[in-house]
C-alpha cells in the first residue's frame, strides 16, 4: 500500500499518466444529508469501508439508497457532516489532502451532458488546462486519454462533441476524466443506456485501467457487469453499509442481494444450478465455457 | 402470444418512413416500415444512435416526420398536425427517466394527471384512478411524494399514469435501463399484463435477454431496419449481432464461447433454463 509519504516527493499538481500506481480508500464512519426545507433528508449514515490500492468495489444497493452521494463524498464535491474520508491514509487536514482529492476521477451517470468544447480535444484538455499544466503535457495527456478510451485522436480529436455517437460521447467524457491520471476513479452507473458493444468496450477499458493498477470504485445496477469487473462489493441500504467485503454466496450472503432489490450474477446463479459451488463461480462466459468443456 | 395477425387490427401501418434532426448530415430514420397489429409485442434493438428513440417520439406523435409511404397509428396520419395531436391520446410513450415524468405532488395526483388535462368528471379520474392503482400495486403509496419512492416505484407510477388514459398502443423507451434488478422485474410483469389485455407494445430496449419472448424483434441500423423476425433468428446470425453492436442473451453468449471450444449445444440457448436442458442434453 503506497501511504502519504509515497507521494509526499511530488509537487502537489503533478500530473500522472493514467495507470500510475492506485489510491487506497478509507471512509470512516460517513454521514450526509441534504438540506430540506422541512428536515435535513439523511443521505448517508456512518458509512465505513476501505478500499485496497488498485482494488476494484461494486458498489450496489436499491435507487437511493446512497450511491451517488458517496461518490460524490469520496470526490470532495460535499464534506460529510461527521467522519472522514482517507485517501492513501491522509485525510482533510493533512496538506496533501486537496492535491490528493484531484487525483480521484468521478464519472458522472450520463457525463455526455457535460461535454461542451467544440471540439474532443478541448474538452478533454479543459481538466489538465485549469490545473495549469504545460501545453505540451496537456496535449500528450489528451493523446493518451483519448488513445485508451478507443477514440484515437487522428479521427477524432478535431470532431464536435455532438457530432459524435451516444456511445462515443460517453467515452469521450471518460477520457476528459483519465487525462488528469486519477489514481482512483469512481464511476457513477456507467452502462446504462449504453449498446451491448459499447458496453463490452467500456468493459475493456475498464479492465485494462484495473490491470495498470487504477483503483476502481463502479456503483451499478448491472449485478453481471459487476461481478465480472470487481473483487469485491459494498452493499448500501438507505445510507447504510448492508455488506461490505468479499463476495459472499453463501446461504445468507444470497439472500442479502435479494433483500436489497439485487440478484445473484448469471453464472453464479448457473454454478448453483448446476450443483457447483456458488463461490467459485466464473467471472465471464469465456472462463464459463473452460470450465463447461 | 398474439392470436393470427389476419384477425387482428392494424394498429401502426408504418412504411418509408424518415425523419433528420435539423442541422444533421444523415436521417436518423431512414425509409423505415414497421406494422405492429394489436396485442402484439414488438422489441426493438439497436445500437446507440440507430434511431430507436426518434421512433418513440415518433410513435407518440411527438414529432413530425420528415417524409413516409404511409405513416397511420390507430388510424391516425402521423404526417399531420391533427392526426398527431389525435394520436397523443392513442400512443402512450414512457421514457427511461422516471424523474422527468413525475409531475405531481403525490403519486395518485401524479396518475390523475393526464385525466384531469382530458377534462374529465371528477368522479370518473376517480375511479380510473383507484383502478390504476390497484393494478400496479400501488394502493399503499397513493399520497406518497414521487422522490421519496424508489426507481421501480416511480417508473410504475409513471407507467399507471401513461395507461390511466385508455390507449391502444404502449410505446416504451428503454424503461429499465436506471432501475435495480427488482424494479426492473416490477416494470416487465406489468409490461407483461399490459400485453395480455390486448395492447400493441413496441419495447424499445438494449438489455437482449428482455427481447426474449417476444412477437417479433425489430433491430435498427442506421434508422432503417436491418433485421426482423424472432429473437432466436436474430441472435443465431452473430455476424449481424456483432455488426449491430448488439450482444446475445448470457446463455447466448456462453453458448457461443462453448462452440468457440469445441462443444457445440443442441440449439442456441436464450435462457438459464434453455441453456441448462441444453447442457443436459449435451452432456
Amino acid at each position: 500500500m503506497s501511504g502519504p509519504e509515497a507521494i509526499a516527493g511530488a509537487a502537489p499538481d503533478t500530473p500522472r499518466a493514467p495507470g500510475a500506481a492506485g489510491m487506497s480508500l478509507a471512509c470512516g464512519d460517513v454521514s450526509f444529508s441534504y438540506e430540506e426545507a422541512r428536515a435535513p433528508i439523511p443521505a448517508l449514515r456512518d458509512v465505513s469501508f476501505e478500499l485496497r490500492a488498485g482494488g476494484s468495489l461494486a458498489l450496489m444497493g436499491a435507487s437511493g439508497s446512497g450511491k451517488s452521494t458517496l461518490l460524490q463524498v469520496i470526490r470532495g464535491l460535499d464534506a460529510p457532516e461527521s467522519g472522514a474520508v482517507l485517501l492513501d491514509g491522509a485525510g482533510p487536514a493533512d496538506t496533501l489532502y486537496a492535491a490528493l482529492q484531484r487525483e480521484v476521477g468521478l464519472v458522472f451517470q450520463a457525463p455526455e451532458l457535460q461535454l461542451f468544447a467544440s471540439t474532443a480535444r478541448d474538452d478533454v484538455a479543459f481538466g489538465p488546462r485549469r490545473l495549469g499544466w504545460p501545453e505540451a503535457q496537456v496535449t500528450a495527456a489528451v493523446n493518451t486519454a483519448l488513445d485508451v478510451v478507443g477514440l484515437p485522436p487522428a479521427r477524432f480529436a478535431e470532431r464536435h462533441p455532438y457530432a459524435l455517437s451516444g456511445g462515443e460521447q460517453r467515452r469521450l467524457a471518460l477520457a476528459g476524466v483519465l487525462a488528469m491520471g486519477p489514481r482512483l476513479l469512481l464511476l457513477d452507473e456507467p452502462f446504462v443506456s449504453l449498446d451491448p458493444g459499447t458496453r463490452r468496450q467500456l468493459v475493456g477499458i475498464l479492465e485494462r485501467l484495473k490491470a495498470a493498477g487504477v483503483t476502481l470504485l463502479l456503483a451499478t445496477h448491472d449485478v453481471d457487469l459487476a461481478w465480472a469487473l470487481c473483487d469485491e462489493l459494498l452493499v448500501l441500504g438507505e445510507g447504510r453499509v448492508v455488506a461490505a467485503g468479499p463476495w459472499d454466496f453463501s446461504t445468507a450472503g444470497d439472500r442479502l442481494l435479494a433483500a436489497n432489490r439485487l440478484r445473484d450474477p448469471f453464472f453464479v446463479e448457473l454454478w448453483r444450478r448446476l450443483g457447483r459451488d456458488p463461490q467459485r463461480a466464473p467471472r465471464t462466459a469465456a472462463e464459463a465455457a473452460e470450465a463447461l468443456s | 402470444m398474439s392470436s393470427s395477425p389476419d384477425e387482428t387490427a392494424l394498429l401502426l401501418d408504418i412504411s418509408g418512413l424518415h425523419y433528420r434532426y435539423a442541422g444533421a448530415q444523415a436521417d436518423a430514420l431512414a425509409d423505415l416500415d414497421l406494422t405492429v397489429r394489436e396485442g402484439e409485442f414488438v422489441a426493438v434493438v439497436g445500437a446507440n444512435g440507430s434511431g430507436k428513440s426518434t421512433l418513440a417520439r415518433l410513435l407518440g406523435g411527438l414529432e413530425k416526420p420528415a417524409a413516409a409511404r404511409r405513416a397511420l397509428a390507430c388510424g391516425h396520419d402521423l404526417l399531420g398536425e391533427d392526426g398527431r395531436m389525435a394520436v397523443r391520446r392513442d400512443v402512450g410513450v414512457l421514457f427511461q427517466n422516471p424523474e422527468n415524468q413525475l409531475v405531481a405532488q403525490c403519486v395518485e395526483d401524479d396518475v390523475a394527471f393526464g385525466l384531469e388535462n382530458l377534462a374529465w368528471p371528477a368522479a370518473d379520474i376517480g375511479r380510473r384512478v383507484d383502478e390504476m392503482l390497484a393494478h400496479f400495486g400501488l394502493e399503499e403509496l397513493r399520497r406518497r411524494e414521487p422522490h421519496l419512492l424508489s426507481g421501480g416505484q416511480k417508473q410504475r407510477t409513471a407507467l399507471a399514469g401513461v395507461i390511466a388514459i385508455p390507449r391502444r398502443i404502449l410505446v416504451l423507451d428503454e424503461p429499465t435501463a436506471m432501475l435495480d434488478p427488482a424494479g426492473r422485474d416490477e416494470v416487465l410483469i406489468a409490461v407483461r399484463e399490459l400485453r395480455g389485455e390486448g395492447l400493441a407494445i413496441v419495447y424499445i430496449t438494449q438489455e437482449m435477454d428482455e427481447t426474449v419472448g417476444a412477437d417479433r424483434v425489430v433491430a435498427l441500423e442506421r434508422g432503417t431496419e436491418a433485421y426482423a423476425g424472432d429473437a432466436g433468428g436474430l441472435f443465431a446470425d452473430t455476424a449481424l449481432v456483432r455488426r449491430l453492436g448488439l450482444g446475445l442473451p448470457a446463455a447466448g453468449e456462453l453458448a457461443l464461447a462453448l462452440a468457440e471450444q469445441g462443444r457445440d449445444l443442441p440449439g442456441l440457448p436464450l435462457t438459464m433454463d434453455e441453456l441448462l436442458d441444453a447442457l443436459g442434453a449435451a452432456t
